[in-house]
C-alpha cells in the first residue's frame, strides 16, 4: 500500500469528503473529529491541514483548532496533521459505521520541518521531496508585525529577498530582488502569483514629477494573505520558463474553512511620523525637520526666510494611518468562502501625500461533481494616491526646500524684504495622483479522476487599471498657465495553467510521480500619455481644459509566452528523491527565426536523518539537497522586429523614420543555477538550520549592442551577446528556548551573500546612468558606480585622484536580518526584527548639487576653509580631510558626483511590536481578541548622508540608483485590535 | 482503495510523447507580436506606403541639417558661442571631436541610407511604375542633397558599414543622384524638381572639380530659383533647432563675428537688451547675445539650393578662368537677387575676396560655410580654418561599432 497525500494541499480548503449521495456508492461510514493545539501552551492551532492518508479527503482546522471529517469510510484510517511551524504529526484511528472517532493532536513546533507541503509549477509537492530552498512566510509570522502589504511582509522574512523602499510618499511601491541580480536589461523583477494566477510583476509608470511609481503587488491587503512562498534562482523556477530567472513569489490568499461562519474584524489606528532622515550633522535636517529660525543660513552665513513655513516651525507632520478590514469564513452546505473587505487611508508626513485603497476578496470553494473541486477567487482593489513632487524635479519638494534660498518658488511675505523669501508651500499645489482598480480573478479546477492523478486546471486574469496625472494647477508658480499631463496605463495578464499529476508505486521500495503540463501568458499592455498646456483659467483641468494639447506617446502591445514542462521524480524509501524535468518555451519576442527554447532541471534531495545510521539523538531531521536548472528572460516585445516609427515630415506630412534595427535569431538571456544546501532541525526542533549556496550564470544575456549608423539605423538593437555570474549563499539560523513556564523565545537570524558580476560584454561599458556614475564593466559588481575617486580620502592632505576608478557596487551584497520573539505568560508576544544591508552604494546627489549651491550644512566648515584658501590663507585647511576638499569644492573643474558615492550600509530596526492576547475573561463577549501595539522603522543607523540609504529617483532608471532630492520613508506606529466571533 | 501501480513505461512513454506534441503545438501557436505604433518593415514593401516613406526621406535630411546647422556656424564662425552646451563650445573653439558628433554623423548618414535604400525598395514595390512616380523624383532628389551634405561636411566616410573611404564619394553618388533626378523630372515636367536637381548636379561636380559641367548646370537655373529643406512648428522633431536655441534659449550670438561690423540685408540680427537697457548676454550669462534673424519661427525653411548660389559659382569658375569681369558682373547678378547695390572688384585678388565674402552672406547658417572655407584653405585662399578642425570626423560610434574600421 502506498498511499499519498502529495497533491493535497492546493485542495484542501476546497476540499470536500467525497459525497456519498450517490446510493451506487453508498457504503457504511463514519466521522472523524478532533482538536489540534500547540504542544507548549495548549492553545488551538487554527488552519492546520488535517488529512487522511492515501485519500484527497481533508479539512482544515478552524480558529477553535478542531475539524470534522464526516463521510469517512470504516475501517482503519491514518490521519495526518500538518501546519507550517510545526512538526507533523500522525496517528491511526477506526472509523464504525455512523460512529464518531476522535483523535486529538497535540503538535510541537519544529524550527524546522521537512513536513508539509510547498506550490511548485507542476502542483503541489512534498516539502521533504523538493531539492531547492522554499521560504514560507504565513499570516502567523506578520500578522503581529503592522505589515501593511506584501513588500511590508517579506521585509526581513526570507533569506535572498532584497527589498529597497525607494521613496517616502505613501503609496509609493519597492522594488524586490530575490538573490541578486541576473539581467542588466531585462529587469529583475520576480514572478508573482497570486493563488496561481500571474499578476503584472512590475510597477506603474512613474510618475512625471512624483519620481515614484505604485506597485500592484500591494494591491493585496496583508490581512487577506495566508502565506507567501519565496521560490529563489533559476534551478527552482526552471518549470516557469521564460521570465522567471529573477525568481517566483507566490501568494495565497485565506481560503474557507471548516464549520460555522467566522468573522475576523482587524482595526489599526496609528501615526506616520519622520524619524531620522538626512545628514546627521544638520539640525536643520536639509530645512525640513527645521524651517524657521537662526539656522536658516547658506555657507557664507547669509539667512533667508521661507513666508510659508508651517506654525510649527517644522514641515514635518504626523500623518493618520487607519486600516480596516473585516472578513468572515466559513462553509455553508458543501461551499466553503472567504470573504473579506478592506479599507485603508493613509497620510504621510508633510501636508500632501495620501494613499487610500479599499477592496473586497471573495474566495469560494466547493464540489460540484465527485472528484472535481472548484476554487474561485475575486478580489478587487481601488487605490488613490496622491504624492508630492519629489526627485529630481523642479518642482520636487525636498529639491526646492533643502536648495534654502535656491528654491524655485520665491515670493513675498517674509519678515523683511532685504532677505532672499521662499514660499515652498506653494509647490504643494501641484498634484501627482494615480487612482486605480485592480481585479484579480480566477479559478481552479482541480479533478481526481483516481487517487494518483491529479489534474489541475487554473485560469484567470489580473487588471490593472491606472489613471496617472500630474497637474500644475491655473496660477502656479513655475507654469502659471498650467499644464496637465497624464498616463492611462492598463495591464493585462491572462493565465491559463494546466497540470496533471501521476503518483507511481515500483516495488516496495520505488515510487514516483509524474507531472505534465502547459502554461499560456497573454500579456497586454495599453497605454495613452497626453499632455496639455495652457489652462483658460482656474479649476479642476482636464485635458480639454488646455489650449494647447497633445498625445506625447501611445502604446499597444501584447506578448504572448507559451510553454510545456514535463517533470519526473522518483522516490527511494521515502527518503532519496531524484527529479529530472524540462521546459519549453515560445514566447511573442523571440525572434522569427528563433524558434523555441528548452530549460532544463534537476534536483535531488535526501533525508538523511530518515537513514539507520544518522545519530538522530544529535540531529533529529537532516536534508541534503542540491538542484541545477535553468530559466530565462525574453527580450523586449519588439526588440527582436526590424521597424519604422511613423512621424510627421515635410510640414506635418505622415512619414515614417528607421526605428528599430531588429534581429530574427533574437532569443532569451539563459540563467543557468545551481544549488546545494541541507536543512536540518536540532535538539527537539529548537534549533533550525537552513542553507543554501548558489552559482548562476547568465548567458546570452541580452545587451544593447550599438551597429553601425551609416547603416541607417541608429537605435541599439538588444542581443545575446553578454554573460553575467551571480552567486552567493543564504543561512538561517532559528532557535526556540523556553526557560521558564512563562516565558518563550524564539529568534531567527538569517544571512544572504550574494554578488553579481558582469563577466563577459565583448569589451564594452554599459553606461546605464551617466548623471549617477553607473556603469556595467566586465569584471564588476553590476550595475557598479564608476568614477573619480579620492585617493586618500581621510588624510589632511591635498586629494591625490584618480580616473575611471571602480567606487563601489550599487546592491548590498550581504543582508542579515536578527529577529527576536518572545513570548510571556503564553499571551503577550513581543517581536522585533532588524535589518542590516552592508556592501551597497548610493549616490548623494542632494550633497552634490547642494555642496555646488553652498547650501549643503555639513560642508560649510570645508566651504569656509576651501575659500580661505583661495585667498592665500590654507591654515583653515588643516583640519579639512582629502574628500571633503573634494565634495565640497565649488571650483567647477573639481566638482564630480563620483565623490558623492556613498556608502549605503544601514541598520534598520524594520519591526517592533508587542500584541497581547486578551483572555476571554477579559475580552467583551469572551471572544477571542488580540490587542497589539506595531512599530515599523523605528531605528535607522547609518552613514550615509543624503536623504535615506534605501531611496532611488525611479524616473531615471530602476537599474541604477540615485538619491536625487528623493523624501525618505518615516517610520508607522500602529494600534491594532483584532478580534473574530 | 489500496493501488499498487507500476506506470514506469507508460509514464515515460507519456511524457515524451506530450512534450513531442507539446513541442509540435508551440510550434503552431500565433506568436505574433501586435504592434499598432511602429511598422513593421515588412509593410513597407506597399505602394501605398511609397508617399510616406519618401516623406520619411525629407524629414530625415531637414532633421539632419537642422540639427547640424549651429554647430557647422560655431565651426566656420559664422556664429559664437554664447551658451552652456559642452559640445558647441568645442566646436567653437574649432575642435570637432568624435565623441561629441556621434548624433550629427548618425542623422546624416539616416538620411542618405534612408533615401538611398529607399530607392531599391521603391524599384521592387513599384516595378514598371517606378520611372513614372514623382515621389521617385523627388527621392532621388533627397538621396542627392543628403550626399552632398555628407560630402561637404565629413572629412572620410563610410558607405553602410563599410571601409574607410574618400568623402568625396558623396559627391560622386551625388552627382549620378541628381542626373537620375534630373532625367525623370524631365519627362515628368515637373520645373522646381528639374532646377532642384541641376542646382544640386552644378554644386557636386564643382567640388569634383568638372567646373565647365557645373556652369553647363548652373546656368540652366534661375535667378530666383530656391529650394528648400522643409522645417515647420508641428511637431518638436520638424522644429529647426538652431531657431529654438536663438528664440528660446540664448546659446550662439552673432556678437564678435564679422558680420556685425559688415552689416548685410542676407545676415539679419539684432542686439538685445535687457529691461535696464543693458546689453543681454547670452545663456553662459557672459557673452554678449545678438539675435540671428534669418530663422524667426521653429518652422522657416533652410535653403538646399538657390540661383543667387548658382551665379556666384559661375563666378568662381570665371574667377579660376581669371576672368576678373565676367565674375564680378555675375556676383553683381547675385546681389541683384537682393536688390544690393553694384560691388567693384580690380584685381582678381580683390574679386575672390568679394566672392567669399558673397558666399558667405548668401549662404549664411545654411551648413554650407565650413566646407568653402576647408575647400580654400586647401587651395590656400583662405586661411580662416588654420589650425582648426575643417570636418566632422567618423564618429566614435562608428568606429565602436563598424568592424571595418578596426
Amino acid at each position: 500500500m502506498a498511499r499519498r497525500a502529495g497533491g493535497f494541499a492546493l485542495l484542501l480548503p476546497l476540499s470536500f469528503a467525497l459525497p456519498s449521495t450517490s446510493p451506487l456508492h453508498a457504503q457504511a461510514t463514519g466521522t472523524i473529529t478532533g482538536r489540534v493545539v500547540d504542544a507548549e501552551n495548549g492553545q488551538p492551532i487554527a488552519a492546520a491541514q488535517v488529512t487522511i492518508s492515501g485519500t484527497q479527503l481533508g479539512r482544515a482546522t478552524g480558529d477553535d483548532g478542531r475539524f470534522t471529517l464526516p463521510n469517512i469510510a470504516t475501517g482503519s484510517a491514518t490521519l495526518i496533521v500538518r501546519r507550517i511551524g510545526y512538526q507533523q504529526q500522525s496517528r491511526t484511528v477506526t472509523v464504525t459505521a455512523n460512529g464518531t472517532a476522535t483523535a486529538d493532536f497535540s503538535l510541537a513546533k519544529s524550527s524546522v520541518s521537512l513536513a508539509g507541503v510547498v506550490v511548485t509549477a507542476t502542483g503541489i509537492e512534498r516539502r521533504k521531496e523538493v531539492g531547492n530552498a522554499v521560504t514560507t512566510v504565513s499570516s502567523a509570522d506578520f500578522e503581529k508585525a503592522g505589515a501593511g502589504n506584501t513588500q511590508q511582509i517579506l521585509q526581513g522574512r526570507s533569506t535572498g529577498v532584497t527589498i529597497l523602499a525607494n521613496g517616502g510618499s505613501p503609496g509609493s511601491g519597492g522594488t524586490i530582488r530575490l538573490r541578486g541580480v541576473n539581467s542588466v536589461t531585462q529587469g529583475n523583477r520576480p514572478l508573482i502569483y497570486v493563488d496561481g494566477i500571474r499578476i503584472f510583476n512590475g510597477n506603474s509608470p512613474t510618475g512625471v514629477s512624483s519620481r515614484q511609481s505604485v506597485s500592484p503587488l500591494n494591491d493585496i491587503p496583508a490581512a487577506d494573505i495566508e502565506r507567501i512562498e519565496v521560490v529563489k534562482g533559476p534551478a527552482a523556477t526552471t518549470l516557469y520558463g521564460t521570465e522567471a530567472s529573477g525568481g517566483v513569489i507566490q501568494i495565497f490568499t485565506k481560503r474557507g474553512r471548516d464549520g460555522k461562519a467566522v468573522w475576523t474584524l482587524d482595526a489599526n489606528a496609528g501615526l506616520n511620523s519622520m524619524g531620522d532622515f538626512g545628514p546627521p550633522t544638520d539640525p536643520t535636517r536639509m530645512f525640513v525637520k527645521t524651517c524657521r529660525g537662526p539656522l536658516m543660513v547658506d555657507a557664507n552665513g547669509t539667512p533667508f526666510e521661507d513666508a510659508t513655513c508651517p506654525e510649527s516651525g517644522s514641515w514635518l507632520k504626523n500623518g493618520f494611518l487607519g486600516r480596516y478590514s473585516l472578513g468572515v469564513r466559513g462553509s455553508s452546505g458543501t461551499i466553503n468562502y472567504a470573504i473579506s473587505g478592506n479599507l485603508e487611508n493613509e497620510e504621510g508626513v508633510l501636508r500632501v501625500g495620501t494613499n487610500r485603497t479599499g477592496g473586497m476578496r471573495a474566495n469560494l470553494g466547493f464540489s460540484p461533481i465527485k472528484n472535481v473541486t472548484l476554487a474561485l477567487n475575486t478580489s478587487w482593489q481601488r487605490r488613490n494616491t496622491a504624492m508630492i513632487s519629489d526627485g529630481n524635479s523642479a518642482d520636487g519638494y525636498l529639491l526646492n526646500v533643502s536648495r534654502g534660498p535656491g528654491s524655485n518658488f520665491k515670493g513675498s511675505g517674509c519678515s523683511n524684504t532685504t532677505v532672499v523669501c521662499t514660499v515652498n508651500d506653494t509647490l504643494f499645489s501641484k498634484s501627482n495622483t494615480i487612482a486605480g482598480d485592480h481585479f484579480i480573478i480566477g479559478g481552479t479546477a482541480t479533478w481526481t479522476p483516481i487517487e494518483a492523478i491529479t489534474n489541475r486546471l487554473s485560469i484567470g486574469i489580473d487588471y490593472n487599471n491606472n489613471d496617472q496625472r500630474t497637474i500644475n494647477p491655473f496660477g502656479f508658480l513655475r507654469s502659471p498657465l498650467g499644464i496637465y499631463y497624464q498616463t492611462l496605463w492598463n495591464r493585462q495578464l491572462i493565465t491559463v495553467d494546466y497540470a496533471t499529476t501521476w503518483k507511481q508505486t515500483f516495488g516496495s521500495a520505488f515510487t514516483g510521480s509524474t507531472a505534465v503540463g502547459g502554461q499560456l501568458f497573454d500579456s497586454r499592455l495599453n497605454s495613452t500619455e497626453l499632455q496639455g498646456d495652457n489652462f483658460a483659467g482656474p479649476g479642476v483641468p482636464t485635458l480639454v481644459s488646455a489650449s494647447l494639447r497633445q498625445i506625447s506617446d501611445v502604446n499597444q502591445q501584447r506578448v504572448i509566452n507559451a510553454g510545456l514542462f514535463a517533470q519526473q521524480m522518483i522516490g527511494w524509501r521515502d527518503r532519496v528523491f531524484v527529479t529530472a524535468g524540462a521546459r519549453i518555451d515560445g514566447n511573442s519576442a523571440f525572434g522569427q527565426s528563433f524558434g523555441l527554447q528548452t530549460y532544463p532541471k534537476l534536483s535531488g534531495s535526501w533525508v538523511l536523518s530518515e537513514e539507520s545510521f544518522w545519530p538522530t539523538s544529535l540531529v533529529e531531521t537532516f536534508k541534503l539537497r542540491g538542484a541545477i536548472g535553468e530559466s530565462g528572460k525574453a527580450p523586449g516585445a519588439f526588440d527582436a522586429t526590424r521597424t519604422w516609427n511613423p512621424v510627421a515630415a515635410e510640414g506635418g506630412l505622415s512619414a515614417f523614420t528607421p526605428g528599430q534595427l531588429g534581429n530574427p535569431n533574437l532569443g532569451p538571456e539563459r540563467t543557468r543555477e545551481s544549488e546545494i544546501g541541507f536543512d536540518a532541525g536540532l535538539l527537539n526542533g529548537r534549533l533550525g538550520l537552513v542553507f543554501t549556496a548558489f552559482n548562476a550564470r547568465t548567458t546570452d544575456a541580452i545587451i544593447n549592442v550599438a551597429y553601425p549608423p551609416s547603416q541607417g539605423f541608429t537605435a541599439n538593437q538588444p542581443e545575446n551577446v553578454g554573460a553575467i555570474k551571480n552567486t552567493g549563499f543564504e543561512a538561517s539560523v532559528t532557535a526556540n528556548y523556553a526557560p521558564t513556564s512563562w516565558l518563550d523565545i524564539d529568534a531567527r537570524l538569517q544571512f544572504t551573500k550574494v554578488q553579481g558580476e558582469a563577466v563577459d560584454l565583448g569589451g564594452r561599458v554599459l553606461t546605464i546612468d551617466a548623471l549617477s556614475r553607473s556603469y556595467v564593466q566586465e569584471g564588476l559588481p553590476l550595475p557598479a558606480y564608476m568614477g573619480r575617486k579620492v585617493m586618500n580620502p581621510d588624510a589632511f592632505e591635498a586629494p591625490i585622484i584618480q580616473e575611471n576608478q571602480f567606487i563601489g557596487q550599487t546592491f548590498a551584497d550581504k543582508i542579515i536580518n536578527p529577529s527576536v520573539t518572545l513570548t510571556l505568560f503564553k499571551n503577550l508576544t513581543v517581536e522585533a526584527v532588524g535589518e542590516f544591508q552592508r556592501g551597497g552604494h548610493l549616490l548623494n546627489a542632494i550633497g552634490y548639487q547642494n555642496a555646488g549651491l553652498r547650501i549643503w550644512q555639513p560642508c560649510f566648515e570645508a566651504q569656509k576653509a576651501l575659500d580661505a584658501a583661495a585667498k592665500g590663507d590654507a591654515s583653515l585647511l588643516a583640519t579639512v580631510p582629502a574628500k571633503d576638499r573634494m565634495k565640497c569644492s565649488t571650483v567647477s573643474s573639481n566638482r564630480d558626483y563620483s565623490y558623492w558615492v556613498e556608502s549605503a550600509d544601514f541598520f534598520k530596526l524594520r519591526n517592533l511590536s508587542v500584541a497581547y492576547e486578551v483572555p476571554k475573561r477579559l475580552a467583551p463577549g469572551g471572544r477571542p481578541m488580540t490587542v497589539q501595539l506595531a512599530g515599523r522603522n523605528l531605528f535607522r543607523q547609518t552613514n550615509y548622508t543624503g536623504s535615506d540609504p534605501e531611496v532611488a529617483d525611479q524616473r531615471t532608471s530602476t537599474f541604477s540608483r540615485r538619491d536625487y532630492y528623493v523624501f525618505p520613508p518615516y517610520r508607522t506606529f500602529l494600534f491594532s485590535v483584532r478580534t473574530s466571533f | 482503495m489500496p493501488i499498487s501501480m507500476n506506470f514506469s513505461i507508460p509514464a515515460r512513454r507519456v511524457s515524451a510523447t506530450t512534450l513531442l506534441v507539446g513541442a509540435t503545438i508551440l510550434s503552431g501557436c500565433d506568436f505574433t507580436v501586435t504592434n499598432p505604433g511602429p511598422l513593421l518593415d515588412a509593410d513597407l514593401n506597399n505602394p501605398a506606403a511609397v508617399p510616406a516613406l519618401v516623406n520619411g526621406m525629407g524629414g530625415d535630411l531637414s532633421n539632419a541639417i537642422g540639427n547640424y546647422i549651429l554647430r557647422g556656424a560655431l565651426a566656420s564662425g559664422e556664429l559664437r558661442h554664447s551658451g552652456n552646451y559642452a559640445a558647441e563650445k568645442q566646436f567653437a573653439a574649432g575642435q570637432i571631436r568624435p565623441e561629441d558628433v556621434n548624433g550629427d554623423w548618425a542623422r546624416m548618414q539616416q538620411a542618405r541610407w534612408v533615401a538611398e535604400n529607399g530607392l531599391v525598395r521603391m524599384k521592387t514595390v513599384l516595378g514598371s511604375a517606378f520611372e513614372t512616380n514623382p515621389n521617385v523624383t523627388r527621392a532621388y532628389v533627397y538621396a542627392g542633397y543628403a550626399n552632398r551634405f555628407l560630402g561637404e561636411n565629413v572629412c572620410e566616410t563610410v558607405i553602410d558599414g563599410g571601409p574607410k573611404v574618400a568623402s568625396t564619394e558623396h559627391f560622386v553618388r551625388a552627382d549620378s543622384l541628381f542626373t537620375r533626378a534630373l532625367t525623370l523630372a524631365q519627362a515628368q515636367r515637373n520645373t522646381a524638381l528639374t532646377n532642384a536637381a541641376l542646382a544640386g548636379r552644378a554644386t557636386v561636380r564643382a567640388w569634383l572639380g568638372k567646373w565647365s559641367d557645373a556652369v553647363a548646370d548652373a546656368t540652366l537655373v534661375p535667378a530666383s530659383f530656391r529650394h528648400n529643406a522643409v522645417f515647420s512648428i508641428n511637431t518638436s522633431r520638424e522644429n529647426l533647432n538652431l531657431a529654438y536655441e536663438t528664440i528660446t534659449r540664448r546659446e550662439v550670438t552673432v556678437f564678435n563675428t564679422v558680420w556685425v561690423a559688415d552689416r548685410d540685408a542676407r545676415v539679419p540680427y539684432d542686439t538685445v537688451r535687457t529691461s535696464s537697457g543693458a546689453f543681454q548676454t547670452g545663456q553662459d550669462g557672459a557673452t554678449r547675445f545678438f539675435r540671428q534673424k534669418k530663422y524667426i519661427t521653429l518652422g522657416d525653411p533652410v535653403a538646399l539650393a538657390r540661383g543667387a548660389e548658382m551665379l556666384l559659382l559661375r563666378a568662381e569658375a570665371a574667377l579660376r578662368n581669371n576672368d576678373v569681369v565676367g565674375a564680378v558682373s555675375l556676383i553683381n547678378q547675385a546681389r541683384a537677387t537682393s536688390t544690393l547695390p553694384a560691388v567693384t572688384a580690380a584685381t582678381a585678388d580683390a574679386a575672390w575676396t568679394l566672392l567669399k565674402r558673397e558666399r558667405g552672406a548668401v549662404l549664411w547658417l545654411e551648413g554650407r560655410r565650413m566646407w568653402d572655407l576647408r575647400r580654400w584653405l586647401a587651395e590656400n585662399r583662405d586661411a580662416t580654418l588654420q589650425g582648426k578642425s575643417t570636418c566632422i570626423p567618423i564618429s566614435q560610434e562608428e568606429v565602436g561599432a563598424n568592424p571595418n574600421l578596426r
